[in-house]
């Protein structure tokens, strides 16, 4: 393409890319206002807000709701979606497609009708407002990247070498410890992190299964904004923002390091 | 004869066959009872109402107020998904011309919304937008305007929020339809002695038309299901199907209406998805020609 | 029939994929300490042997001994078998050590044990010190020793290659097929092993199988398989050859002889089985068995097309008049026909062999 046109796009291309990044952290400037209102630049700066938040059990009750929930759609999710993607290596493509529709399904079915769906089941089950209940909520939307993940990894891994396995006498459970696990463990991490981020962040779905007891991160922000926010919202959503990028970050050197130990063959 | 070999099969393909449904029963097992069965449910409850089955479905479909709130949400995903396509069009150009760091920096800033809660960045664009916020205070610095603009509660606010958030859907698909495209192709229409303009419109354009097509689809498909971005940007002005739909459940306590909006929006998208299919192997023979 | 059972056998072993049929019933036993060659073109049913020996695909019908166990139905983990893939399938996560000490861990051998025999093999494949690199690191025929080293050192029954060498340029190929066969006369492990080149099949093999559609055309040394190939496909796949096309006029037990309708010419010479008078049947001339003169009336006509150069042999290729090639081998240089010149060939009739050009039958009909 001509010159202009490619100035032109790598103008436009910056801007829109900056409009994609930069708000975001606008949160983190609004954390450390010292006055109770929340003003971007802050007109004077302290750790105020953030003391609140670290001494308030409500906030701390919710960071740590949304650990325990989070571990446990991760757990759910990694445990059927492991056995799941292989699985599905195994039988015709046909039941492959439709099977891997019906799991990636909660993604194409509008959250909101998914979460009152819950909602109205977990009521009278006693599930609603539990760690539990919003782990299986969560554990929905989390395993298809479970599945597409480790699938991926299984599909690189060169066929013979679970039959050479075989061949030299190990049993079905002795193959996937000693070679098929390390083999799909980049996918395996990456399809962790990103069930416990997806878990983690999780807003809708959270709104509707969240009670007194056990309530999200993300659920007690919504709370607050729609009520009445001070800076410790915006304290709550950097914290929020700091441990996604800390994981975000965290997949990405561990998954280069994974990588280049078990390097595929040199030909 | 052929009975040996078949009970021989049998005998050790089963083996494997077991193996298989152990791998694959815990999770159908887990969707169905926790997806399935809860829509399942939800689709009794849309029948029910005490005035005939199909009632919160008509209900839906004939008010005015309601109909209302499905024709603003498909114009509102309508147009977040014509703005989005329009601002990642160039956007995905200049990408598909990067190469080595920038490329992956440029790639990073795309992704890493994706993984940030929609809540943070909904509130960040509350926090940005206010009347005293700091985009009305550098527009009124710089003389733009005299008086903040009220980009809150109201459709401005929930415009921006949401094509922010679905960006990155729009930009992916039409990144790699601009990937796949064979520089040979430009190349010919430039030797072919066509202006750039021309070759543009003639080539360029129709062979990065499907990868439009699919990022317009998928905002246009997440948008009509949105709820945060628009309840906390928009407020009850603009009310959308998903709004509605938690109106339904958590104010008015009437879970039939909210059961049969959830299933007319269900079936919005699926018609969507399906003609889809068609429509996008239409814009690949139109594309082709 | 023999009081000593054999450690790998073969008996009327058929398998199908779908309405393809793979192997239609093939018998085979490899004697002990024998290195056993399947040769035949990619379809010919040599894999799926090697994989149903292996146990990774179950056969439809017929049955499979290791020894005197009847390992049919018996999972590949349970035969005692060392398999060498075509693409190694060496463990990327694991060091070359602990690639070949994979099977002794599994069979829980003591530490020491594993350790003194992984060291062993690592010396017999030439990969002494290797023990600790990681396989990325490793060309593609050290890769190869690994994989053998692997196979070898559980000492198994059958030693199973699927072939190995494949992906193997031609020097190294070359070099390597040495290796193998230097290893299997100091061991003496029972060996099958599988693959589409002839030239391999010839170096490393005590017997080849020249296999087609599924069923073993014939099995012997391959001085049998060259001198005396049973039909026109085995001749061809094996060595070079010329093939005379034609219909038997004659045929008599040991001798018959063939008319070629487009070079008016009779062929005679030793027959192999399964000719009958007027059947089809083709004449085959290697060769190295092929003269050609100027100075005589004697001779099938033909022209000179090329000469091409081989070191210290020639290989000239005539066409007759049917328009047929026809390649001639010779050492002499002194007398390098010029191109396009008019020649006469001829060869002794003791050199010729008439063949079917399929096999009648498993047996072989003789009905002369």
């Amino acid at each position: 393409m001509t010159e202009k046109s490619r100035v032109l796009s790598t103008i436009a291309g910056s801007i829109v890319l900056a409009f994609l990044v930069l708000p975001i952290f606008a949160v983190v400037p609004a954390s450390f206002n010292h006055a109770s209102f929340i003003r971007i630049p802050p007109e004077a700066m302290s750790l105020r807000w953030y003391e609140v938040f670290l001494n308030d059990s409500e906030w701390w009750k919710a960071l740590l709701a949304s650990f325990r929930v989070g571990l446990l759609a991760t757990t759910i999710s990694v445990v059927l979606g492991t056995a799941a993607a292989i699985g599905l290596e195994r039988v015709t493509p046909r039941i492959r497609a439709i099977l891997l529709g019906v799991v990636l399904s909660p993604l194409i079915v509008p959250v909101i009708m998914t979460s009152i769906a819950l909602y109205y089941i977990m009521r009278p089950l006693g599930l609603h407002g539990t760690i539990f209940g919003l782990a299986i909520g969560h554990s929905l939307l989390a395993l298809p990247f479970v599945v597409v993940n480790v699938g991926i990894s299984l599909r690189s891994i060169d066929p013979n070498c679970t039959r050479a396995a075989e061949g030299l006498g190990a049993s079905p459970l002795r193959v996937f410890r000693t070679v098929t696990l390390p083999l799909i463990l980049p996918g395996l991490a990456g399809g962790s992190a990103f069930a416990f981020i997806t878990s983690f962040d999780e807003v809708v779905v959270s709104i509707f299964l969240a009670g007194v007891q056990a309530k999200t991160l993300p659920v007690k922000i919504w709370e607050a904004i729609r009520v009445e926010f001070t800076p410790v919202t915006a304290v709550a959503s950097t914290v929020l923002l700091a441990i996604t990028l800390l994981l975000f970050f965290g997949v990405k050197v561990a998954g280069r390091r994974l990588a280049s130990e078990s390097a595929p063959h040199g030909r | 004869m052929g009975e040996v070999i078949a009970i021989r099969q049998l005998r050790i393909s089963s083996r494997a066959t077991m193996a298989t449904a152990a791998l694959l029963a815990p999770i159908l097992l887990f969707m169905g009872t926790c997806f399935i069965l809860p829509l399942v449910e939800l689709l009794r409850l849309s029948f029910t109402g005490g005035r005939g089955p199909l009632w919160a479905y008509r209900e839906i479909a004939e008010s005015e107020v309601y109909r209302r709130v499905f024709v603003n949400t498909l114009l509102l995903a309508l147009n977040v998904a014509i703005i989005a396509s329009l601002l990642a069009y160039p956007t995905a150009y200049m990408l598909s011309r990067l190469r080595g760091w920038t490329l992956s920096f440029a790639f990073w800033c795309l992704l890493f919304p994706l993984w940030i809660s929609v809540l943070v960045r909904t509130f960040a664009w509350i926090l940005l937008l206010e009347r005293n916020g700091p985009v009305n205070r550098t527009l009124s610095a710089v003389g733009i305007i005299d008086q903040p603009l009220s980009m809150l509660f109201n459709s401005t606010g929930v415009y921006i929020g949401m094509v922010h958030v679905l960006l990155p859907y729009a930009l992916l698909p039409i990144y790699t339809a601009m990937r796949n495209v064979d520089d040979r192709l430009l190349q010919a229409s430039d030797g072919l002695g066509a202006a750039p303009l021309q070759t543009f419109l003639r080539v360029y354009l129709p062979l990065t038309l499907p990868g439009v097509a699919a990022g317009f689809l998928l905002v246009f498909l997440l948008a009509l299901g949105f709820f945060v971005t628009p309840m906390m940007l928009g407020g009850m002005q603009n009310l959308t199907v998903a709004m509605l739909i938690d109106l339904f459940v958590t104010e008015r306590l009437v879970w039939p209406l909210a059961a049969a909006a959830s299933f007319w929006l269900l079936l919005i998208v699926l018609l969507l998805i399906a003609s889809a299919g068609r429509f996008l192997n239409l814009t690949q023979t139109v594309a082709a020609r | 029939m023999d009081a000593e059972p054999r450690p790998l056998s073969f008996r009327k072993v058929t398998k199908s994929f779908g309405t393809v049929r793979a192997l239609k019933p093939v018998s085979l036993q490899v004697d002990s300490g024998e290195f056993v060659t399947l040769l035949g073109p990619s379809g010919s049913g040599k894999t799926t042997l090697l994989n149903i020996a292996a146990g990774f695909l179950p056969s439809d019908s017929g049955a499979l001994f290791i020894g005197d166990i009847n390992v049919t139905e018996l999972p590949a983990r349970k035969r005692n078998i060392g398999m060498v893939f075509q693409s190694y399938a060496l463990f990327p996560h694991l060091s070359v050590f602990e690639n070949v000490a994979y099977g002794l861990r599994v069979r829980g051998l003591p530490r020491a044990d594993i350790s003194r025999r992984v060291t062993e093999t690592l010396l017999m494949v030439q990969l002494d010190g290797y023990g600790p690199r990681r396989i990325g690191q490793l060309s593609g025929g050290q890769q190869q020793r690994v994989a053998l080293a692997r196979a070898m050192v559980i000492e198994p029954a059958v030693l199973l290659m699927d072939e190995p060498l494949g992906a193997l340029d031609r020097q190294l190929r070359k070099h390597v097929q040495l290796e193998i066969r230097r290893l299997h006369r100091k061991l003496g492990r029972t060996t099958l092993y599988v693959t589409h080149d002839q030239e391999e099949a010839l170096v490393m093999s005590d017997r080849i199988g020249v296999m087609r559609d599924g069923r073993i055309e014939q099995i012997g040394t391959p001085d049998d398989l060259y001198r005396r190939p049973v039909n026109a496909f085995v001749a061809s796949f094996l060595g070079e050859s010329n093939l005379l096309r034609g219909r038997v006029v004659q045929c008599g037990g040991t001798e018959a002889s063939i008319t070629v309708q487009e070079l008016s010419v009779d062929v005679a010479g030793p027959c192999a089985l399964g000719l009958s008078v007027g059947g089809e049947a083709a004449a085959l001339i290697r060769p190295e068995a092929v003269t050609f003169d100027v100075e005589t009336d004697v001779g099938l006509p033909a022209r000179v097309v090329e000469v091409v150069y081989l070191g210290e042999l020639l290989a000239v290729r005539f066409t007759l008049s049917s328009g047929q090639d026809f390649w001639c081998r010779c050492f002499s240089h002194a007398q390098v026909p010029a191109e396009n010149r008019e020649v006469r060939l001829r060869w002794r009739t003791e050199d010729v062999r008439i063949l079917p050009l399929d096999m009648a039958g498993s047996e072989g009909d003789v009905t002369c």
